[in-house]
């Protein structure tokens, strides 16, 4: 009993044990914050990848892309009971700008099928405009397009009151003059957005009538007048909502159509009503370089997505499956005059395959199942390459999510095992911090453990007393080292806000660590680890001085001065 | 242990220390016996043995050569275990400078043999019967009221009798008096050594105190006199 009284009385009495617990909890908590955050990487690169592309990938790695996908698919869902969905998909670069402006930014353009694509992605729950919707399209209806385009509206007329109200009639400061500016800006093409959609039938029938009077005026030989007509055509033109063929859903991160407030709030400038015009090269199938020529055609945004992955979201355009292939030169080639015969197969750039959900599997278990299932599919492919030597001209490989992202996860996994190898070092020296201080309290108190031994005390019980301590320094600062490093962790993103406010300094940027939020959930399994590790430190640190201290002889420390 | 046998037997005993290169020869044959109750008294100059005596005697240090018994039970050959189960219950120690822990209280400090003896269960068990005890000691040597002090906030005599109360607290058959008024004026002294005597006596225990004051010797029912490791009358 004795052990006890004596350790809780030194751990509160002494003040070097506060020092200890301080240095454990530091310890604990960088521990805890850094294998947090980098295995939230590791999960986010999982949740995105799979969401993003499925769980297994099937791609060519030709531009030329792959032929008979449909076939192949029909294929892979019939044979491999595991598949519940698949989907082709093509990628290609492009030049986005804005009609009537010199904004241009290289950007890359996926073709999808919708609303294939929400069955075997994460998609359809980033979109705007049809958040929650099972079935997306490119062709969403005009309330829903105009009752989120309003919400947006208000969302951001109430931000600009914000920071354009100037506190107790000063001045707004440059840097918030500037920010009004551009929410103001953002305000008019908003609701310049709004306007063409309310308004996208008689804009119609507006070009439709335009048309016509420069035909009449092209009949007539009026050709100033025609001029005149076409300029007005394309002014109308531009506020035009295009046939689903021809509409786009914008990458919400792409940088000049948004934009994000200092305190995170993401401002749409060009959003869903409004067009824009891409330009790609047909690379899908070219015989000599002088076949490639650029194309370049107008698109309705009619959506915008976040998949939480900034690389992506910054650098993507979503547009129909059907017209960027016909764009990128990967449509079915005929024969010409023979009645349709198909001499060179549809094309798409890879195929995203979904596996029927298997819950209850642990991540090992799930991994194995997936790497599993590629095989199978790896297996189809190989005799559906037989029968169809067209299908590919050049290599196709069948990937697993996680072996298309090895690189990016082994190297993360690489820097949390550094991290903690790291860490480690640092935390030794909280166990050496823990060595002083006991030894200081074991030599302070040489003459006490001759009074315990005079008064009975086993050289085990002495010892005891000191370990227990050594114990509960590591017990308690890891218990405060947790909490604070959960807290820490839950509410990383406000804080790197903060920082980023106050200070200017952007702790997290967005760009460099591709996701648009730093992870924010404990790794429990891991803090459970740490935590014992730091009571082992602790009693590893109290082992020597408790040695010490039962090692002495009563009477030498009962004469100790 | 044997309750016919003489309290304390003392025979041909040697005890020497070694300080650098010097071979200190302290006890050289010291041979005495102590009956149960008795008060005894050991006189001597300072470095004549005397404290090293008393911790053979108490187990807080190994003989070289002879034998000691208690109560008819050499110790010399006790296992480590019963040496610490003898200190904790049979033995109680006064020293000449109190030797309290500053972290406890007074009731804490007096309490500290009893926590010693007792496992976390036990002490769960008997806790109340062991502070109503610890209480009554302090009460006992005049320190009823000052229970919840740190021994900082103690005057020496004061101190002296927290350290009288611990030793008396697992009522030991034998307690260990090493200079206990050393370190005190006269006046405390004296009360002090009334406080040994009486509460002793309550008990009913076997007294050995090292002094090298004469005059509180004479309090003693027999004074030793020690001289160069070696008694010189009885």
């Amino acid at each position: 009993m004795y052990k006890l009284t004596l350790c809780l009385k030194y751990l509160v009495k002494r003040a070097l044990a506060y020092f200890a617990m301080a240095a454990v909890a530091l310890c604990v908590f960088l521990m805890l914050v850094c294998v947090s955050v980098l295995s939230g990487f590791v999960d986010k690169i999982e949740v995105a990848a799979k969401g993003l592309f499925g769980d297994i990938v099937i791609s060519s790695a030709s531009l030329s892309g792959l032929g008979e996908y449909d076939e192949l698919i029909a294929r892979i869902r019939k044979d491999v009971p595991e598949v519940q969905d698949a989907s082709p998909f093509i990628l290609t670069f492009g030049i986005l700008q804005l009609p009537g402006n010199d904004f241009r930014r290289t950007v890359q353009l996926a073709g999808i099928r919708l609303p294939e694509r929400a069955r075997v992605s994460d998609f359809a729950k980033g979109l705007f405009i049809q958040q929650g919707l099972r079935n997306p399209t490119f062709d969403p209806c005009e309330p829903l397009i105009l009752r989120r385009l309003g919400e947006d509206y208000e969302r951001t007329f109430k931000i600009l009151k914000r920071v354009a109200e100037a506190p107790l009639g000063g001045k707004l400061t440059p840097d918030r003059q500037a920010l009004a500016d551009r929410l103001f800006n953002a305000t008019v093409f908003q609701d310049q957005a709004v306007e063409n959609v309310r308004n996208a039938k008689e804009t119609a029938r507006r070009v439709a009538e335009l048309q016509v009077q420069i035909q009449a005026a092209d009949e007539a030989g009026e050709e100033s007048k025609r001029d005149l007509l076409e300029g007005q055509k394309a002014a109308v033109e531009r506020r035009m909502i295009l046939p689903p063929g021809r509409r786009a859903i914008l990458g919400l991160g792409i940088a000049g159509l948004s934009f994000r407030t200092p305190k995170g709030e993401i401002i749409r400038v060009i959003g869903a009503g409004q067009q824009i015009a891409l330009s790609m090269i047909p690379l899908g199938r070219q015989f000599s370089y002088a076949d490639i020529t650029p194309v370049t055609r107008n698109f309705t945004v009619i959506d915008d997505c976040s998949t939480d992955v900034s690389s992506i979201d910054s650098e993507i355009v979503y547009v129909s499956f059907d017209t960027l292939q016909e764009l990128c030169n990967m449509g079915a080639q005929r024969a010409a005059g023979d009645a349709g015969r198909i001499v060179e197969p549809a094309r798409c750039s890879q195929i995203h395959v979904k596996l029927k959900d298997a819950p209850g599997l642990s991540r090992a278990e799930s991994l194995r199942r997936v790497n599993d299932v590629a095989r199978q599919v790896d297996a189809v492919w190989a005799i559906f390459q037989k029968t169809h030597p067209d299908a590919a001209r050049s290599s196709v490989a069948v990937e697993t999510w996680r072996q298309r992202q090895s690189l990016l996860i082994s190297s993360l996994e690489n820097q949390r095992t550094l991290m903690v190898i790291i860490l480690g070092i640092i935390s030794t020296v909280a166990i050496l911090l823990i060595f002083v201080i006991l030894y200081v309290i074991v030599v302070q108190k040489t003459r006490d453990i001759g009074v315990l031994k005079a008064v009975g005390a086993s050289n085990l019980g002495v010892a005891g007393i000191f370990l227990t301590y050594g114990g509960a320094i590591g017990m308690i600062g890891s218990i405060i080292g947790t909490v604070g490093g959960c807290a820490f962790v839950w509410n990383i993103n406000p804080i790197a806000d903060w920082i980023a406010n106050t200070t200017g300094f952007t702790p997290w940027n967005r760009e460099t660590f591709m996701f648009e939020k730093i992870p924010d959930q404990v790794d429990f399994g891991t803090a459970i680890w740490i935590v014992c590790g730091a009571i082992i430190a602790g009693i590893f640190g109290a082992l020597l001085p408790a040695m010490i201290a039962a090692m002495r002889q009563p009477v030498e420390a009962l004469r100790y001065e | 242990m044997s309750s016919t046998a003489p309290a304390i037997e003392v025979h041909g005993l040697h005890k020497s220390y070694r300080l650098g290169r010097t071979h200190l020869h302290v006890l050289r044959g010291v041979s005495f016996t102590v009956e149960p109750k008795e008060f005894v008294a050991v006189v001597g100059a300072s470095g004549s043995g005397k404290s090293t005596l008393l911790h053979l005697i108490g187990l807080l240090d190994r003989i070289d050569k002879g034998a000691i018994k208690l109560e008819g039970v050499d110790i010399a050959h006790l296992p480590q275990r019963k040496r610490n189960r003898t200190r904790c219950r049979d033995v109680g120690f006064v020293f000449q400078f109190y030797h309290l822990l500053p972290e406890l209280s007074v009731l804490e400090n007096t309490l500290l043999p009893a926590k010693v003896d007792e496992s976390v269960l036990g002490w769960l068990s008997h806790r109340s019967a062991r502070r109503r005890a610890a209480i009554e000691m302090l009460e006992r040597v005049g320190l009823g009221e000052r229970m919840k002090h740190r021994p900082k906030e103690l005057s020496g005599g004061e101190r002296q009798r927290v350290a009288i109360a611990r030793a008396l607290m697992n009522r030991p058959k034998f307690l260990l008096a090493d200079e206990p008024t050393g370190n005190l004026d006269s006046r405390t002294g004296k009360q002090i050594l009334q406080v040994l005597k009486t509460a002793s006596r309550d008990i009913g225990q076997t007294v050995v105190m090292v002094t090298h004051d004469a005059a509180i010797a004479a309090a003693a029912d027999r004074v030793l006199h020690l001289q160069d490791g070696k008694l010189t009358g009885k």
